[in-house]
C-alpha cells in the first residue's frame, strides 16, 4: 500500500524525487518535495545519499500568473480530454466544507491527546463499547473514515504502517520504561487490534460476493492495511494473554463487576473475531454464531458501567487519511441501536447457517433465499454475504438440471442417467445414438442455462429494493434464454418422436421450465412493488390486472405440466414392474410441488383478479386518492409501469387499448361524476358476484397450498415463515372480502347521486397493517 | 504577454505535474488539468504534502541528538482537486525525469 512518506532532509533543498502519479491506492512510494521551510535554525549538512532520477522543478509563479492574466474572462486553458462534469467532482482547497485538510486559524493538525496515558477501567468498558458502536455504524453501511477512524487508539495501531505485528503499538519507536503501557491499554490494544481484523474479515467477506460499492457497504480503508498478513492465531493469542492477565488478580486490583465487564468484552471479541473467519471450517459452522450470541447479554448489562472518554475519538484523522471527499462528521450510533444490530448480526447469521443442513435441491434454496431476503429488518450487507458465500461455494449439483427434473421431466427418459454413460460412434460421419443425442442437448442447455441461474440468486442475495429491480433486468437474461431453449427443444423433440417415446416426454419442455420461471419472476416483482409503495392507489387496479394476467398464464401451464405428471403416473403404474412402480411414486411425490404450485398460482391469480375488479370500482366511486398528473397522459405512464416487460415474447403486456377497456370499462372519463353505466352496474349483484367468486375461490386454492404444506412447496427448510407467509395471504382474503362487503353495503344504502358516507384506508407498508405486504387490502370506515 | 501567447505558454503545462504551494503552507502535487484568468488550478491525481509542526522537528532533532535527523512530511491522496487563484502562494513546474524538454519556460 501507498506509504507516502516524505523524508525531508533539513538541508537539501536540490534533492526532490518527482512526485509518481498514481491513483492513491497504489503502491509504495518515497517522495521529497523542494521545501526549505523546515530549516528551523539548524546546522544544515548534506543527505547521504541523494536518490537517483533527479527531476528538476523550476519556479514558474511569475510568469504563471502573468499569462493566466492576460486571458478572457471565462477563457479555460484546460486538457481537451477533461469535462465541466469532471470539474465538479473536484475538491476545493482552502474551503472548510471540502477540504478535509483545512485547519481554521490557530487549529493543529492534531489533537493533544495521549495514547499512553493510563486509563481508568471504567474508561476503557465505554471505549471498547464506543468502538463496538463505530463497528457496526460501519456495517450498516457509513465509511471507516467516520466511524472507527475516528478513533485515536486505531489510528496509533495503524499509522505509520507497522513493519511488523509487534510494532503495532500506542506509540512507535524506543519508549522509556515509565511510559510503557499498562495491564488496561495492552488490553485495549489486544481488543483494537482483534477488531481490525475483524474488520479485515468482514471486508474480505463482503467483497467476495456481489455488492455495491458505498450504497450497501464501504470498503475504503483510506491507504491503512488491517493487518491483512497477520494470521489469525496471533490476535487469538493477544486477546487470551489479555484475558489471562484480567483474570490473575495479583497484577492489578479492580472492582470485581468491572473486571468481569471487561474479560466479558474481550471473550466476545474473540468469538466474534472466529465465526468472522473467512477459513472457518464449513464442518463446525453451525454453532459459531451461536457462541458470539451468548456473549452479547453481559456487554449489554454492564454498558453502564463505562465512563465515557469523548476526546478519544477525533474528527481531525480525516485531515491524514487518504480521501478525495469532503470532511464528514463523525457518526454518532447510540449504543442501544448499535448492540440491537449487533444482535440482528448474529442471529441472521446463526440463521444462514443453516443453509448448510438443507437438501440439497435449489427449489429449496430458492425458497432459503427468498425467505432470508424477506426477513425483517433487512439484514445486514454482511449476513447477505455470508449466506452468499455458503450458496456458492463449491459444489457438485448441476442446479438447473435438478430443476428441470423437478418441475418438467419427472422419471424422463429425457434424463435417464445411462444417456451420458453412451460413447459416441467410432466414425464421426455416423449418427450418434439418439439418447446420447438427448444427453448432449441437455447438457447444453444446462450449460447455457448456468449464468441465468446465478443471475437469479445473486439477485435473491441483494436488499429487497435492489432485489425488485435486479429481477427486471434477470427477467430479460431468462427471456433470451427462452428463445434458445426453443432451438433445443425443436431438437429433443425431434429425437423423441424418432424413439417413439414422444408421449412420455412434456411438449417442449425446455421452454416450458424456462418460461415458468419467467413468469414467476414477473410476478414477483409487480408483488415486490406493493410491498415497497412503488405504485400509487390510482394505478392498483392496473398493476393487479397485470399481475393475475402473468398469473393465469403460469396456472395454465402449470395446468399442463400436472396432467403430463398424471399421465405419466398412470402409465407407469401400468407397466407394473417394480422399476415402473417406483417411478410412479417418484413422480407422485413430484406431484404434490406441481399440486402446490398450481394451487399458489391459481390463488394469486384469483386474489389479484378480484383486487384489480375492486380497485376498478374504487376509483370510480372517487374512494382512493387520484393525485393531478399535469405533465403525463395515461397511455405514457402505462408505458413507463411497464417498461421492464415491453420486450419480452410472447409479449405479456396488455396494448395500451386493452388495458385502459379493463380498467376503465364504464367510459372515461370518471373523475368527477360516475358515467351512468357505472351508477347502473353498482347495482346489479352480478358486479359484486364476480369479485365475491375470485376471493373464494383465491382462499379456496390458498387452503389448498396451506394443507399441502411447506414440504410439497419445497420450503421445508423455511417452513416457520413459509406458513406465516401462507396466512397472512389468506387473511388478505378475508379482509378483502370484509372490504368488499364493506363496500357494498354501502353502496346499497346510499342513495343515487349522493356521498356514500365512507372512506377508503390503505394500510402502508411497514407498520404491520398489511397481512402480506404485497398484497395491498385497504379498509373501510365510516366517514 | 498577448492572450494567443498567454495561452500557448500555459497549455504546455496541461497534463504536467505541477506543485502548488497554497496560503496554509501545504504543497500540492499533481497534474494540472485546467486553468483560468483568475489562476484557478485543477489539479489530478494530486497528494497533499504537509511540513510536520515545529515542536515535532524539534522532538525529533532532540531525540536523536543530531541537527540532521529527517522529520517525515506527512502527504496523502486527494485526488482531483481545484486550488482557487487567491490561495496559490507559489506554482513550480516538475520537469519529469523521463521525458525532459518540450517545455518553454
Amino acid at each position: 500500500m501507498a506509504e507516502d512518506r516524505l523524508g525531508h532532509a533539513t538541508t537539501c533543498e536540490d534533492h526532490i524525487t518527482p512526485i509518481v502519479n498514481h491513483d492513491g491506492t497504489g503502491a509504495s512510494q518515497e517522495v521529497r518535495p523542494a521545501e526549505k521551510r523546515l530549516s528551523a535554525g539548524l546546522p544544515l549538512r548534506q543527505a547521504m545519499k541523494p536518490p537517483l532520477a533527479e527531476p528538476k522543478t523550476y519556479d514558474i509563479t511569475e510568469k504563471f500568473t502573468k499569462a493566466c492574466s492576460a486571458l478572457e474572462v471565462g477563457q479555460l486553458v484546460k486538457d481537451e480530454y477533461f469535462t465541466l462534469f469532471e470539474s465538479i467532482g473536484a475538491l476545493e482547497i482552502m474551503d472548510p466544507k471540502m477540504d478535509s485538510g483545512f485547519l481554521q486559524p490557530g487549529e493543529t493538525l492534531e489533537d493533544a491527546y495521549d495514547t499512553l496515558a493510563p486509563i481508568l477501567p471504567e474508561e476503557l468498558i465505554s471505549i471498547l463499547d464506543q468502538l463496538l458502536c463505530h463497528e457496526i455504524a460501519w456495517h450498516t453501511g457509513y465509511p471507516l473514515s467516520q466511524t472507527l477512524f475516528t478513533s485515536v487508539y486505531i489510528d496509533k495501531l495503524l499509522w505509520p504502517e507497522p513493519k511488523t505485528f509487534e510494532q503495532a503499538q500506542f506509540y512507535r519507536g524506543e519508549i522509556s520504561d515509565d511510559r510503557r503501557p499498562g495491564l488496561l491499554l495492552e488490553v485495549l490494544r489486544a481488543y483494537c487490534l482483534a477488531l481490525v481484523k475483524c474488520c479485515d474479515f468482514t471486508i474480505a467477506r463482503i467483497t467476495s460476493r456481489d455488492y455495491f460499492e458505498e450504497e450497501d457497504f464501504c470498503t475504503h480503508t483510506y491507504n491503512r492495511v488491517l493487518l491483512v498478513q497477520t494470521p489469525m492465531d496471533v490476535f487469538q493469542r493477544e486477546l487470551d494473554a489479555a484475558i489471562e492477565r484480567l483474570e490473575d488478580h495479583s497484577e492489578m486490583d479492580i472492582e470485581a463487576s468491572l473486571r468481569g465487564a471487561l474479560i466479558a468484552r474481550l471473550k466476545f471479541r474473540k468469538r466474534f473475531l472466529s465465526a468472522l473467519d473467512i477459513d472457518f471450517p464449513i464442518d463446525y459452522i453451525r454453532h459459531c454464531w451461536e457462541q458470539v450470541s451468548r456473549k452479547l447479554p453481559t456487554i449489554s448489562t454492564t454498558h453502564q458501567l463505562g465512563k465515557v472518554v469523548p476526546e478519544s475519538f477525533s474528527f481531525k484523522i480525516q485531515r491524514r487519511l487518504a480521501s478525495t471527499v469532503p470532511p464528514r462528521p463523525i457518526v454518532e450510533l447510540e449504543f442501544k441501536d448499535a448492540f440491537e444490530k449487533l444482535q440482528q448480526l448474529c442471529i441472521d447469521c446463526d440463521e444462514a447457517t443453516r443453509f448448510v443442513d438443507i437438501e440439497p435441491d435449489p427449489l429449496e434454496y430458492q425458497s432459503f433465499l427468498w425467505a432470508f431476503a424477506s426477513r425483517t429488518p433487512t439484514p445486514l450487507p454482511y449476513s447477505r454475504a455470508y449466506l452468499a458465500s455458503l450458496l456458492f461455494q463449491e459444489s457438485s449439483l448441476n442446479i438447473p438440471l435438478i430443476d428441470l427434473r423437478s418441475l418438467v421431466l419427472p422419471c424422463s427418459p429425457v434424463l435417464d442417467p445411462t444417456n451420458w454413460a453412451l460413447s459416441p460412434p467410432r466414425n464421426p460421419m455416423l449418427p450418434k445414438p439418439p439418447r446420447l443425442q438427448l444427453a448432449l442437448f441437455i447438457d447444453e442447455f444446462v450449460e447455457r442455462a448456468g449464468q441465468c441461474y446465478l443471475d437469479l440468486w445473486t439477485a435473491l442475495g441483494q436488499n429487497r429494493c435492489r432485489l425488485r429491480r435486479m429481477l427486471t433486468h434477470v427477467v430479460t437474461g431468462w427471456d433470451q434464454l427462452q428463445m434458445d431453449a426453443g432451438i433445443v427443444d425443436e431438437d429433443i423433440m425431434r429425437v423423441v418422436t424418432e424413439m417413439g417415446i414422444r408421449e412420455q416426454v412434456l411438449e417442449y419442455p425446455l421452454t416450458t421450465w424456462v418460461y415458468h420461471k419467467k413468469l414467476w419472476m414477473i410476478e414477483k416483482v409487480v408483488l415486490l412493488g406493493f410491498e415497497q409503495d412503488i405504485y400509487l392507489h390510482d394505478e392498483f387496479a392496473g398493476m393487479y390486472l397485470f399481475l393475475s394476467s402473468v398469473t393465469g398464464r403460469r396456472r395454465d401451464l402449470l395446468t399442463t405440466i400436472k396432467a403430463h405428471f398424471d399421465d405419466r403416473k398412470r402409465m407407469f403404474l401400468s407397466q407394473n414392474t417394480p422399476e415402473a412402480l417406483t417411478n410412479a411414486q417418484e413422480t407422485d411425490d413430484g406431484t404434490r410441488y406441481i399440486s402446490s404450485l398450481l394451487h399458489d398460482a391459481s390463488g394469486i391469480s384469483a386474489l389479484s383478479s378480484a383486487l384489480s375488479k375492486f380497485y376498478t370500482k374504487l376509483n370510480y366511486l372517487n374512494l382512493l386518492p387520484r393525485p393531478t398528473r399535469p405533465f403525463s397522459t395515461e397511455d405514457l405512464r402505462y408505458e413507463l409501469r411497464m417498461k421492464p416487460f415491453l420486450t419480452l415474447t410472447p409479449p405479456e403486456v396488455y396494448p395500451f387499448a386493452d388495458f385502459a377497456a379493463q380498467v376503465q370499462p364504464y367510459a372515461p372519463p370518471f373523475f368527477d361524476s360516475p358515467p351512468p353505466s357505472f351508477s347502473e352496474a353498482l347495482r346489479t349483484p352480478e358486479s359484486w358476484l364476480e369479485i365475491e367468486d375470485s376471493v373464494k375461490r383465491a382462499k379456496e386454492e390458498f387452503s389448498a397450498v396451506k394443507k399441502l404444506g411447506a414440504k410439497a412447496a419445497k420450503s421445508d427448510s423455511v417452513a416457520i415463515s413459509w406458513v406465516k407467509d401462507v396466512q397472512g395471504v389468506l387473511a388478505s382474503c378475508v379482509a378483502l372480502g370484509v372490504a368488499v362487503a364493506g363496500v357494498k353495503a354501502a353502496v346499497e344504502e346510499g342513495e343515487e347521486g349522493r356521498e356514500l358516507g365512507i372512506r377508503f384506508e390503505i394500510p402502508g407498508i411497514g407498520i404491520g397493517k398489511r397481512y402480506a405486504e404485497g398484497w395491498v387490502v385497504g379498509k373501510v370506515v365510516k366517514s | 504577454m498577448d492572450n494567443i501567447e498567454a495561452n500557448t505558454y500555459l497549455s504546455q503545462f496541461i497534463g504536467k505535474n505541477l506543485r502548488i504551494h497554497t496560503s496554509d503552507d501545504r504543497v500540492f502535487g499533481g497534474q494540472m488539468k485546467c486553468t483560468d484568468k483568475d489562476r484557478n488550478i485543477i489539479l489530478a491525481l494530486t497528494y497533499e504534502y504537509r511540513a510536520p509542526p515545529l515542536e515535532e522537528i524539534k522532538k525529533v532533532v532532540e531525540a536523536s541528538g543530531t541537527s540532521s535527523a529527517t522529520v517525515n512530511w506527512s502527504s496523502r491522496y486527494v485526488g482531483l482537486v481545484v486550488v482557487p487563484g487567491t490561495h496559490v502562494k507559489k506554482i513550480e513546474y516538475e520537469e519529469s525525469a523521463y521525458s525532459k524538454g518540450g517545455v518553454v519556460l
